[in-house]
């Protein structure tokens, strides 16, 4: 064959990559050809989610064979309470989100279980005479409210998925929630103290033997707030003014709702000595002004602000110098038995477990303060090891990337901004606690999405994997279907 | 807005994997320095968790772990002959321990690397971690009859015995001794207390008197300077004819012989010089052979030597480096600042009985792990050969006329009538204190049967007067215990 000789094929007649074929069909009536819609995934969220329930449960059954040797009393109970939540969320999902990302809520009920699992065997510790120190900071009731947080934690992630049916339904609201979000991050500065501060964190509305922590639901407020001024602004603040040393510099006007976060993130620091929540907004409005913009020098300003605002605050503040004097030297002096003995007791936990853990019921978590709510990741380290501590993160790591990767497949900037600062928020959340807990950076009190003892956290939590299972759905919708051929008339998806 | 997200992501990335190098370090890596950190709750806990391993003597279990009774499932230390082990096992409390306790602790608690498969085993298998037995040299009976013969005699004291051809120990008593139960407790006020008083008790209980603490080797230390002589060719041979004035004079000052006798007629053999433990002769001798060379075979005998280990840690033998004639001569004869451990007696005496070569004493023969498979058996080790055969035999010849012939120093309570067998030895009788004041200490060093040699035993008993009186008949005692163990003795 020469090169000259034509092809045997029919010529392409369209541009490459067109939707559809041309009809070859012979000349009649339009007869409109459905196009397969790209499956929903649901089935495999259903095996995901019974595989993340059989893990929980079987770790359930290894914490009272490792305790007592017998298997736990409540197994039935709990068992059947947790997994019918978790496929009572599939069910709402296949009805209100079928096309949402399918390992979103099977990553999220496995997280939400082994939290259980651990308050289970913390509670269990020195009662009903198994081994071990009884925690007084647990009580014999803790697991059960565990579980109903998680219940209300599923009711707000369901709730989330049946209001919120398109994200620009949140859009409307962008105002009313940043106002709200504001007030909710300041009440516990302006409550006095005893209805505030909980060890020497003012984040919490206490009422009759009840606290909630209203920075957790201000994120989320924010995170939409953000999103609908950021989308609104966006142009304004992209709009380059001096170009120095190769980075453009916003206009000193635009500088304002920066400077007004960070001041407002200071102020957090300031009244309720909380680093970590104050690290946490910043990151939150940092990143997304970032994604909105794609400008280099909003995020450089972001993070030198910070800086300085933390290093400024280690100055002015004994309650950050201790912290960065617990973090650089948890064994000088008597720190590893006084200031710095909750962070040695996590340490030591962990290199206790060692690579494969002690296995659960047989380790010591018992030894470290508040081993459910902020060390509930060093009791991890301990009973599961390295392994199972790496299998932890990576858990969160996935959550993260598929809420980015929804981020990245929605069309309406709006989605887009919520679900790639809420994705960045939950990977910051995990970092600063993790990265406390095990000595990378300074400990924060924060919480461990869905891990940690405690609700506001857990239905916040699980109210913001809703929202990314809003947007994920949202990008993997297949366009909708042409009622009859219209002939050349195509609707052509456009990536954002 | 999708540029700005992969680079978020990327971020996002960058910080799990921080986390997770963080957690490999922290868990992976640094797992010994914070398992050592003090005060760690956990490590501390542990060591009740587990079974540690026994110490055996022969068949007989000298410490082991047994479950306390209720259930706390915690172990407790248990010591069933405590005051005749104790300088052997030491004790293991939750904060410290001593003796093999320490030496053997990383095979006691299963932690040594030799175990770690066994350990990976009983892992898989759901077996809880066991440490591993520990069997030491010691012959029980001997050990038995030589505690008892120390605390008959009830001195400050310690004893060797040592098989010359291995160099293992066969038995190894010290009085006053403690009761290494008293420190299993788990209150810590009442260890305080417990250790408080042991500290304090005369005659220091909790050291093991014959690895721990030196005394003078008064006139035994004529071996060594007999050893060097004979080896220097600075005297032809036991026969030959030495000087030995009735006094020697040193300065100011003036060496005599004991009560300040005649030795024979001045110019006696060096055998007859040796068998009553002239001073003058030796004194003469030392000088000859010179400070520099007595240093020399001071520490081919094992003196100086501040590495020797059994396992446990030996106090080394002292024997300072001297040049001046007058000191030498005092050297000689075990005084000025000589100082010796019984162990270091007991290895003078094997020397000699293995024909000139010093093997290294060791106390653990063997460790099994859990599963009886051993996992180090101990393999005698020569530690060098100070002297040749033909010295060697020079001098068993001379040992033994101490205990046979009727004007030797250890005639009467040495001698083969009285023992039952030949046995080479050499009395000493070491002045100390300021100006001599203090009780001399009695020592002897001695092997037997001295024809083929098969113990060497090392004695000093702290304040026992005259060596052949007070340390010769415990060596004795000790030489027939293993003697008719062996079916040498009836």
């Amino acid at each position: 064959m020469t090169a000259a000789q034509p092809n045997a094929g029919p010529t392409p007649t369209g541009p490459v990559g067109q939707a559809r074929p041309t009809p070859t069909g012979p000349v009649g009536p339009a007869v409109p050809r459905p196009i397969p819609l790209p499956p929903g995934r649901r089935q495999t969220e259903l095996l995901m989610l019974i595989f993340a329930i059989g893990v929980v449960l079987a770790a359930y059954a290894a914490t009272g064979l490792g305790l007592n040797g017998r298997l736990p009393a409540g197994i039935a109970g709990y068992g059947v309470a947790f997994a019918a939540l978790m496929l009572a969320a599939h069910f709402a999902v296949r009805r209100l989100a079928p096309w949402a990302d399918p390992l979103l809520l099977p990553l999220a009920a496995l997280l939400n279980g082994l939290g259980i699992v651990m308050i289970y065997r913390l509670q269990q510790s020195g009662r009903h005479g198994n081994p071990g120190v009884r925690i007084s900071t647990i009580s014999s009731t803790t697991v059960f409210y565990q579980v109903i947080w998680s219940a209300i934690g599923i009711a707000a992630f369901v709730a989330v998925l049946l209001l919120v049916r398109e994200t620009r339904v949140l859009q409307r609201y962008t105002y009313t929630l940043g106002a709200a979000g504001l007030v909710l991050l300041m009440i516990p500065a302006l409550l006095p103290a005893s209805l505030s501060e909980i060890q020497g964190a003012k984040v919490w509305i206490t009422v009759g033997g009840f606290s909630i922590q209203p920075g957790e639901f201000a994120k989320l407020a924010l995170a939409v707030f953000f999103a609908g001024y950021l989308v609104a602004k966006r142009d304004v603040l992209a709009l380059a003014g001096k170009r120095v040393l190769g980075i453009d510099l916003p206009r000193a006007r635009d500088l304002g709702p920066v400077l007004i976060c960070w001041v407002a993130s200071l102020l957090i620091l300031i009244f309720e000595t909380d680093i970590g929540t104050s690290a946490i907004f910043f990151g939150l409005f940092v990143s997304m002004i970032y994604i909105a913009t794609q400008r280099t020098s909003w995020l450089l300003i972001g993070v030198g602000l910070f800086l300085a605002g933390a290093y400024a605050a280690s100055k002015l503040s004994s309650h950050v110098t201790e912290r960065f004097d617990i973090w650089l030297h948890p064994f000088a002096g008597n720190n590893a038995t006084h200031s710095a003995y909750q962070l040695v007791q996590g340490l030591e936990g962990m290199a206790y477990g060692g690579i494969l853990g002690s296995g659960l019921g047989h380790g010591q978590p018992y030894f470290t303060p508040l081993a459910q709510s902020d060390f509930i990741i060093s009791a991890f380290g301990e009973e599961l090891g390295l392994t199972g501590l790496m299998a932890i993160l990576i858990i969160f790591a996935l959550i993260v990337q598929r809420g980015l990767r929804a981020a990245v497949g929605v069309r309406d900037p709006f989605a887009k901004l919520l679900a790639g600062g809420l994705s960045f928020v939950l990977a910051l959340q995990v970092f600063v606690i993790v990265g406390g807990v095990t000595g990378l950076i300074p400990l924060t009190g924060i919480t461990t999405p869905f891990m940690s003892q405690g609700g506001s956290s857990l239905v916040s939590s699980w109210a913001l994997i809703g929202l990314l299972m809003r947007v994920s759905d949202t990008a993997r919708r297949p366009a909708p279907q042409p009622i009859q051929d219209e002939g050349m008339t195509q609707i052509v998806r456009v990536s954002g | 807005m999708n540029r700005a997200l992969l680079r978020l992501s990327l971020a996002c990335l960058g910080m799990f994997v921080l986390l997770l190098v963080n957690v490999n370090y922290v868990q992976a890596f640094r797992t010994t320095s914070l398992a050592d950190a003090k005060g760690n709750v956990r490590v501390f806990n542990q060591q009740f968790k587990y079974q540690r391993g026994s110490i055996k003597a022969g068949s007989k279990t000298i410490a082991a772990s047994h479950l306390v009774k209720g259930n706390s499932g915690n172990y407790q230390r248990y010591y069933p002959d405590p005051e005749v082990y104790a300088p052997i096992t030491g004790y293991s409390e939750p904060f410290g321990r001593t003796g093999l306790e320490e030496a053997e602790n990383s095979m006691l608690s299963g932690t040594d690397p030799k175990l770690t498969v066994h350990n990976l085993v009983s892992l898989v298998t759901g077996h809880s971690r066991q440490g591993g037995t520990v069997y030491t040299t010691v012959v029980p009976g001997v050990q038995q009859a030589a505690y008892a013969a120390l605390k008959a005699e009830g001195r400050e004291s310690g004893v060797v015995a040592l098989d010359p051809k291995t160099g293992a120990i066969l038995a190894m008593a010290s009085f006053p001794s403690f009761d290494p139960n008293k420190y299993v407790t788990l209150t810590g006020k009442k260890l305080e207390r417990v250790d408080k008083a042991l500290q304090l008790a005369p005659g220091h209980p909790l050291l093991n008197h014959t690895t721990q603490l030196t005394y003078p080797p008064g006139s035994s230390f004529k071996v060594i300077t007999s050893s060097a002589a004979l080896s220097q060719g600075k005297v032809a041979g036991p026969q030959s004819t030495v000087p030995a004035p009735t006094q020697l004079k040193l300065g100011s000052k003036a060496l005599i012989n004991d009560g300040g006798e005649a030795c024979g007629d001045g110019h006696p053999q060096l055998i007859f010089a040796f068998t009553l433990s002239c001073n003058t002769a030796f004194g003469l001798l030392g000088q000859k052979v010179t400070g520099p060379v007595l240093h020399d075979y001071a520490n081919k005998f094992g003196f100086n030597n501040s590495k020797l280990t059994i396992p446990l840690p030996v106090t080394p033998s002292v024997f300072p480096p001297v040049t001046d004639p007058a000191f030498t001569a005092y050297q000689a004869i075990g005084q000025f600042s000589d100082r010796v451990t019984p162990l270091q007696e007991a290895m003078i005496a094997a020397t000699i009985a293995n024909g000139g070569t010093m093997m290294k004493p060791y106390l653990v023969k063997e460790v099994q792990a859990p599963d009886l498979s051993p996992v180090l058996t101990t393999t005698p080790q020569e530690l060098g050969s100070p002297i040749s055969p033909t010295v060697a035999s020079q001098l068993t010849q001379m040992m033994v006329s101490v205990t046979n012939n009727p004007a030797g120093t250890a005639y009467a309570t040495a001698n083969q009538n009285v023992a039952g067998v030949e046995i080479a030895g050499k009395t000493g009788t070491a002045q100390n204190g300021i100006n001599n004041t203090n009780l001399d200490d009695a020592v002897f060093t001695c092997f037997a049967p001295a024809s083929n040699p098969v113990i060497a035993v090392g004695v000093i008993v702290k304040g026992g007067g005259f060596g052949a009186d007070a340390a010769a008949p415990i060596a004795v005692k000790v030489i027939q215990e293993y003697l008719r163990e062996k079916g040498m003795l009836p």
